[in-house]
């Protein structure tokens, strides 16, 4: 098979990507509701901090804005797996049902085609709250800001994105060898949403788990430090890129191998 | 018991055993919530533990950090008990017109969803909320006092589940509008847990907004029956008056959902079958 250019797959990506977002719009109310919906969970992990710090002055030496920022960040930094690589939370309906196996015949990547599938609108939302917190403790922390540092940022929130793809890219991976795969999404799922706190609360275990066997510490806390605490700025941080693409390389290989070794229920 | 008894109380019995065995069924999932929950509650820890060493007082607002992890430990072990996905399952069973399979069944549909729960709740009740009830009695070394408070505790959680499941219910038939129910069903949980006080105790809500929560029917579902577990200084009128609250709120949440869903059976449409 003739190898194909990044641009083929960007074209394709485009035509899948339209299809989507039309099938989504004939069903409006549920595309509001859904965006008001994210917004409310959003909302509420806000309404947490701010209610927590009109009773105390700090956690382990992070202040309100500081917190913020790392909520803020973590948010945006979740965005990409939530808009992109939804379509893995159905994975396991193809599968179990057969119909996986119309993604194998196609002469595209299989990973790509499945996944350029859905594109998850409601993470919009979460993605304009996100940004929103972030400028909002940004400002108040009176940080520097320049172009060299907004390009800091982005790249910052990319490679921590990649961590929480991986998680899900896996786990959802899972459904070809295992039956319970949902729980493992689930779990992981609801693991995510303890990204937003420093990793720094926990003791040596627990902070060693959350940064090498369940890696929701790279998602806001590693690259955070980069920009809050810029005397002291960990190794990890700086390793974080590459740890991310490595990451990232081995979740498309789980979800490949699982792939490869599909054969369909045979009807 | 007269011959016609039998059958109709027999039928509430095997919609309670099907759910039990269905509940045992799916075993993965419930080693997948206990290991979520035991996540839940490291972080909960450490992040407590952290919030109370930047003050310089062992009780903010009446809470010590023990208290406080009590009570959270606690809403979290009743918010696995009661969750049931109602929401989910009927919003589903709407998108697909399965639910004409249990409407024109001849039972109060609100009644045969209840009993189809019921089983659920018996498991969850005994595998998630007693352990976790036990196991922090014995881990802080009886700051649960046990007394007359058990007695307010159980008939509080029941009065507390069913207001859960009217609203959950009443939420439910919100999709037979919508046809949406993911972001109906996240609003809910989102309001839910956060204004009943299960995942900031209702203690530390300032000032105007601790009166408005406590005017809405969610504190009765968590805060109270958690209240008579683990606050002391309450006396017996004081909690009387408390389930008052609670039955006033039952009987509201279930006129209206009941109310609602009769309203909203003539808009049902279902394409094809």
């Amino acid at each position: 098979m003739k190898k194909r250019g990044i641009s083929y797959y960007l074209h394709i990506y485009g035509k899948i990507l339209v299809q989507d977002i039309k099938s989504k719009m004939s069903y409006r109310a549920d595309f509001i509701i859904s965006m008001i919906g994210m917004l409310f969970v959003n909302i509420s992990g806000f309404l947490v901090f701010w209610i927590t710090f009109q009773n105390f002055p700090s956690i382990k030496g992070w202040n309100y804005n500081e917190i913020l920022f790392l909520y803020g960040f973590s948010l945006v930094a979740l965005t990409p797996a939530q808009l992109f690589f939804d379509n893995n939370w159905n994975l396991r309906h193809y599968v179990y049902s057969g119909d996986f196996i119309k993604y194998c015949f196609r002469p595209i990547n299989v990973f790509f085609y499945f996944i350029s599938e859905t594109f998850d609108i409601k993470g919009l939302s979460q993605f304009l709250f996100g940004s929103a917190t972030l400028i909002y403790a940004w400002n108040k922390l009176g940080l520097d800001f320049s172009i060299i540092i907004l390009i800091k940022v982005i790249l910052a929130l990319i490679t921590a994105s990649l961590f929480m793809i991986a998680m899900i890219n896996i786990s959802a991976a899972t459904c070809f060898w295992i039956l319970g795969s949902v729980f493992i999404l689930m779990l992981v799922n609801k693991i995510k949403d303890y990204a937003r706190y420093p990793v720094s609360i926990y003791n040596s275990v627990f902070r060693f788990i959350f940064t090498f066997l369940i890696p929701i510490a790279f998602i806001a806390y590693y690259p955070s430090l980069a920009f809050l605490r810029q005397n002291d700025i960990p190794v990890l941080t700086y390793l974080s890129p590459v740890i991310g693409i490595l990451f990232f390389y081995t979740s498309y290989k789980i979800w490949m191998k699982g792939a490869s070794s599909y054969t369909g229920t045979g009807s | 018991m007269s011959k016609a008894a039998t059958p109709s109380l027999s039928k509430y019995k095997t919609l309670t055993r099907a759910g039990i065995m269905e509940a045992l069924t799916f075993r993965a999932s419930y080693v997948i919530s206990v290991l979520g929950n035991l996540v839940y509650l490291v972080v909960i820890y450490y992040l407590w533990k952290a919030i109370y060493a930047s003050s310089n007082v062992d009780a903010v607002n009446g809470m010590t950090f023990s208290d406080t992890m009590i009570y959270l430990v606690l809403a979290a072990a009743l918010g696995n008990f009661l969750e049931t996905y109602l929401v989910w399952d009927i919003g589903y069973d709407i998108q697909t017109g399965r639910i004409v399979l249990n409407i024109i069944k001849p039972m109060d549909f609100q009644v045969y969803t209840f009993f189809n729960y019921s089983g659920k709740y018996l498991i969850s009740f005994f595998t998630t909320f007693l352990p976790t009830f036990i196991l922090v009695y014995l881990l802080t070394g009886g700051a649960i006092v046990i007394g007359i408070n058990i007695l307010f505790f159980m008939v509080g959680v029941i009065l507390g589940l069913l207001i859960n499941f009217c609203i959950d219910f009443f939420v439910a038939t919100i999709c037979l509008y919508t046809q949406s129910t993911w972001g109906i069903n996240i609003m809910k949980e989102v309001i839910v847990m956060f204004v009943s006080g299960a995942v900031v105790p209702l203690a530390f809500f300032p000032e105007p907004l601790k009166t408005i929560v406590g005017y809405l029917p969610f504190q009765a579902i968590y805060n109270t029956p958690l209240q008579f577990l683990v606050n002391e200084s309450l006396t017996v009128n004081k909690c009387i008056e408390m389930l008052l609250w609670q039955v006033f709120w039952m009987v509201l949440t279930l006129a209206a959902s009941r109310l609602f869903w009769k309203k909203s059976l003539k808009i049902i449409t279902v394409n094809g079958g």
